[in-house]
């Protein structure tokens, strides 16, 4: 008989059981009657060597194996009539667990959904991201002289894919860009990719001199079509290039990467759609064009990391000036939305938010243990009734350990709609790509599970000994559950606190310059292929022009403009062993001007100066702390400081204390310059005039005309995303830590209501009664604020580039939460305490 | 509970008594403890609450095979057979139970005083 026949068969073994035992009753008495007892006596005689017949029963039970099953069903059941008996109880449990598992669940599905599930493309487990590497180089992208030789020689990647990221394209004559992403044409077949209508690229793109042609998403189909189906075989004009509409990528298409963009074009005609640019033709093309690749069947990813570095070491002979020394391909699955490599320096954003998560998770836990500590008391009669029945420890303590067990699955089961619902807002928010969904997958199932399990099972645990063990003294365990209530919400109100606080200093203080009327204009002549030459006179011609426009004050050129550049360069030098990182910038002579920075030693740039440099007030204080740096050598270069001007936080907006070091720009800066105007009124009434001046000049060019506020507000939006995050987590720590504290006290109230009704009767003063009751809560209390304080201020320093200029350490954070938190403790303290003071003082001693 | 017995039997050792008393043939429960009862002399008397989840475990490892039938006064009892499985266990055990006797025996007739 295996167990599951045992089981189906329990009332026949029971049967069993008892004749089995009977029989052997009723043989010892007639045996002993025989021996020449009476009837009666030799009952009494048998009965007593018996024993306990139903704990023989039960150890027989026991060791026929099943019993644990039958018996958790058991226990199943009654837990069940045991929740449904205190509702009150049950629900405000189920919430606590939900809430807290729900916020873990919502943030493991977001992981998921980035970085676990695979993308919805043909065969995901062999598409591969390929990278280049060198111990001194990290990028992204490779030459496409190298992609082109792994194409065709490598046997390890059944196919090769390219993809490059673009600046945003005007469409047609749009005030709104579309973004665009250049593919080889043999993306859509290799990703397995559907048309919603029309074709997608195939091999008829393989040819650069094929009809120029392009591919709309869904979403701007959609968006700036209004889903015409007409559309396809039609022409549109991108970047002034007409290109012919071939078809629409259906709406579930996932592109790799993070990338997302509005409009595909082939990748071979991307020096029509981009003038002047050679980003195939020059292996030195500094573009990112980034490599993607199927691996071949049955091939490993480092076997064919193998081979790469293999074809990497020949192609070093055809371009010894394009191959890094040492260089080496990685391989990392391609068919997730994230990889969280993070290379070293990168914030731990995993750590920190998987920590403020079980944060949140901790304090649900400590609070259903409190919950279920008070409970027992309640049910101390109960255990003891079923211990004076014979119970043993064990079997009691597995009991209640699946009302336990229960509490967390159905914890579990109402946190996985809740996290559903709000997994579901953030993706609508956030505009994710359509094939993100919010239905939770076996992961997210397993993970929820998981937590409901451990959940229960941790935090169940030392309340149900003590029950188990019938000890009376339990305060010890309360006073650590609000001990760590208390920490933790300590931890994430201060955090809350914080970024409110950083993300209201970014908006209300000075940043050090005058961003509010001032225009930037990229012009994208790198992108173009403009020479030096070309471009200096291109900058020249555009700078005259835009002077003699009315409402124009000042003109200037800047290599990285501030808050709208799209890529931050550093430097760094090292001032006796301490490293000071300085975010270099290459402007012409009316910068600080254009921008508002004020002089404060030497001059600023005189015209086509060379060989020197102006340095933030920072800088040249952490270089000669006690020296004049006005004619100092700077460094080991010719370059002699010749100015000192006001820091501004323009490249890092939450470092007050950034260093930034000024060029005057050399031949091979003009291409990549932008142009910077400051306007007398409101600047965005010059948009047209720049526009038509910048056509005028050259009419290959489309410049990118961006108000500096628009990249003011967009990196402040970033912080008060994050502040809004935390502030919400923070409330859902603050619920759960009211609703565990309230019970607390109840329950402390209720173990004392004697107590309290005699000092009530021998006329007490109730400000003693309320101070005697919550004494022993006011250390734990303490604790928790000093414990709590102590992880933020570790914490913080983590979070330093997040503060936007707010000290880690920032008194009025860390002394508001604390207020905030006592206040609210207090309240919840007070409520059943309040309750106990209009209790029927003579009806209480009367029932005790 | 009520009657101690004459000696704590050790771990595991009832079960060997229990598996040489069914060896003999097909026996029930009552007649298992008598059989140890008398064999012993009355020194072992085997509890009923030890006697019966032994049985219970032994048949749940396969080493007995149990069957109701009538006894000699016509009653309908339950009788234990040893399996194939039941008869090497007990070859083994009673082998290894030997083994244990003498060593311990040896060490135990170890005159004290004296070392080797």
């Amino acid at each position: 008989m295996n167990w599951f026949q045992r089981l189906s068969k329990t009332g026949r073994m029971e049967k069993d059981l008892d004749a089995e035992l009977r029989f052997h009753f009723e043989t010892q008495v007639a045996d002993k009657i025989q021996a020449g007892l009476s009837e009666a006596e030799a009952r009494r005689a048998t009965r007593l060597e018996f024993g306990g017949l139903d704990q023989i029963k039960q150890d027989c039970r026991e060791s026929r194996g099943t019993l644990w099953l039958v018996s958790i069903l058991q226990d199943l059941r009654f837990g069940a009539r045991i929740l449904a008996k205190s509702p009150g109880f049950s629900v405000t449990a189920i919430v606590v667990l939900a809430l807290g598992i729900g916020v873990c669940t919502l943030a493991f599905s977001l992981y998921n959904i980035a970085a676990l599930q695979s993308l919805p493309v043909h065969d995901p487990a062999t598409v591969v991201r390929i990278q280049r590497r060198s111990p001194e180089n990290i990028t992204p992208g490779l030459p496409y002289a190298s992609i082109a030789y792994y194409r065709d020689n490598a046997k390890s990647l059944s196919a090769v894919m390219e993809t490059m990221g673009s600046a945003p394209l005007v469409l047609n004559q749009d005030e709104q860009r579309v973004s665009a992403t250049f593919v080889s044409s043999n993306y859509f077949s290799e990703l397995g990719a559907a048309a919603a209508s029309g074709r997608l690229f195939d091999a008829a793109q393989d040819d650069a001199a094929s009809a120029p042609a392009c591919v709309l998403s869904y979403r701007l189909w959609q968006r700036r079509f209004d889903g015409d189906p007409s559309i396809v075989g039609r022409a549109i004009r991108l970047g002034g290039r007409p290109a012919t509409v071939i078809g629409v990528a259906s709406e579930a298409f996932a592109s790799l990467g993070t990338d997302d963009p509005d409009i595909w074009l082939p990748l071979l005609q991307h020096s029509y759609f981009v003038e002047g640019s050679k980003p195939l033709a020059d292996p030195k093309f500094e573009g990112l064009i980034a490599m993607w690749g199927r691996l071949a069947p049955g091939v490993s990813r480092s076997s064919a990391e193998q081979e790469l570095l293999s074809l990497t070491n020949q192609l070093r002979k055809i371009y010894p000036t394009v191959i890094w020394d040492h260089e080496y391909i990685v391989i990392t699955p391609g068919a997730h939305f994230l990889s969280f490599e993070g290379g070293p320096g990168a914030p731990p954003v995993l750590p920190l938010v998987a920590l403020l998560v079980f944060l949140i998770l901790a304090i649900a836990c400590a609070n259903l243990g409190g919950l279920l500590l008070a409970r027992g008391a309640g049910r101390q009669r109960e255990i003891q009734l079923r211990f004076d029945l014979g119970a043993r420890k064990l079997r009691v303590f597995r009991q209640l350990l699946t009302e336990n067990l229960l509490l967390g699955s159905l914890g579990s089961i109402a946190a996985l709609p809740l996290s559903y619902a709000v997994l579901r807002l953030v993706l609508v928010y956030s505009n994710a790509p359509a094939w993100m969904s919010a239905m939770p997958d076996w992961r997210v199932f397993l993970f929820t599970v998981t937590m409901g399990f451990f959940a229960a099972l941790l935090f169940g645990l030392l309340p149900t000994l003590q029950m188990v063990r019938r000890k009376k003294n339990r305060s010890l365990w309360h006073q650590f559950v609000v001990c760590a209530q208390v920490g933790a919400s300590c931890v994430l109100l201060i955090l809350a606190g914080l970024l409110v606080r950083a993300t209201l200093h970014t908006l209300y203080s000075d940043p050090g310059f005058g961003y509010e009327q001032v225009l930037s204009i990229d012009p994208g002549m790198s992108e173009h292929g403009f020479a030096s030459v070309q471009a200096q006179t291109y900058l020249d011609q555009l700078q005259s022009r835009l002077r003699a426009v009315p409402g124009v004050t000042f003109v200037a050129i800047a290599r990285v403009p501030p808050l709208v550049n799209t890529m931050i360069m550093m430097t760094s030098i090292d001032v006796a062993g301490r490293r000071i990182m300085i975010y270099p910038n290459w402007v012409g002579p009316d910068f600080f001007q254009t921008m508002r920075i004020p002089l404060l030693r030497g001059h600023y740039f005189h015209n086509g100066e060379k060989n020197a440099v102006i340095l933030s007030e920072s800088l040249a204080r952490k270089r000669w702390p006690s020296e004049d740096p006005i004619g100092k050598k700077w460094e080991k270069s010719n370059d002699v400081v010749v100015g000192v001007v006001g820091n501004t936080r323009a490249m890092e907006l939450n470092n007050t204390d950034a260093t930034e070091i000024y060029y005057p720009p050399t031949a091979d800066d003009f291409p990549a310059m932008a142009v910077l105007v400051r306007a007398a009124g409101d600047p965005n009434t010059l948009t047209p005039t720049i526009k038509a001046i910048a056509g005028s000049i050259d009419t290959g060019l489309y410049p990118t005309i961006t108000p500096l506020t628009a990249g003011f507000r967009k990196s402040v939006s970033q912080v008060e995303q994050i502040a809004t995050i935390v502030s919400l987590l923070g409330s859902v720590a603050i619920f759960l830590a009211v609703v565990g504290l309230l019970g607390l006290v109840s329950y402390a109230v209720s173990q004392r209501t004697r107590e309290i009704a005699i000092r009530l009767a021998l006329g007490a003063n109730r400000m003693e009664i309320f101070t005697a009751v919550l004494r022993r809560f006011a250390w734990p209390v303490l604790l928790g604020l000093v414990a709590g304080v102590a992880i933020t201020a570790g914490l913080s320093q983590i979070l330093r580039r997040a503060l936007y200029g707010i000290s880690g350490l920032d008194p009025i954070s860390y002394m508001g939460a604390m207020a905030i938190l006592i206040a609210i403790l207090a309240a919840a303290a007070l409520l059943p305490i309040r309750r106990a003071f209009q209790l029927d003082i003579a009806r209480t001693l009367h029932f005790e | 509970m009520t009657t101690p017995s004459k000696f704590d039997l050790p771990q595991g050792t009832l079960d060997l008594l229990i598996l040489r008393v069914v060896a003999l043939g097909s026996i029930h429960g009552y007649a298992i403890a008598q059989q140890i009862q008398l064999i012993s002399k009355e020194a072992l008397q085997v509890q009923q609450g030890s006697l019966y989840p032994a049985l219970h475990r032994l048949e749940n490892k396969n080493f007995l095979v149990a069957e109701w039938g009538p006894t000699e006064t016509g009653r309908e009892a339950k009788f234990y057979r040893l399996t194939a499985k039941g008869r090497t266990q007990l070859r083994a055990e009673t082998e290894s139970w030997e083994r244990l006797t003498e060593i311990v025996a040896m060490i135990l007739r170890q005159p004290l005083g004296e070392r080797l």
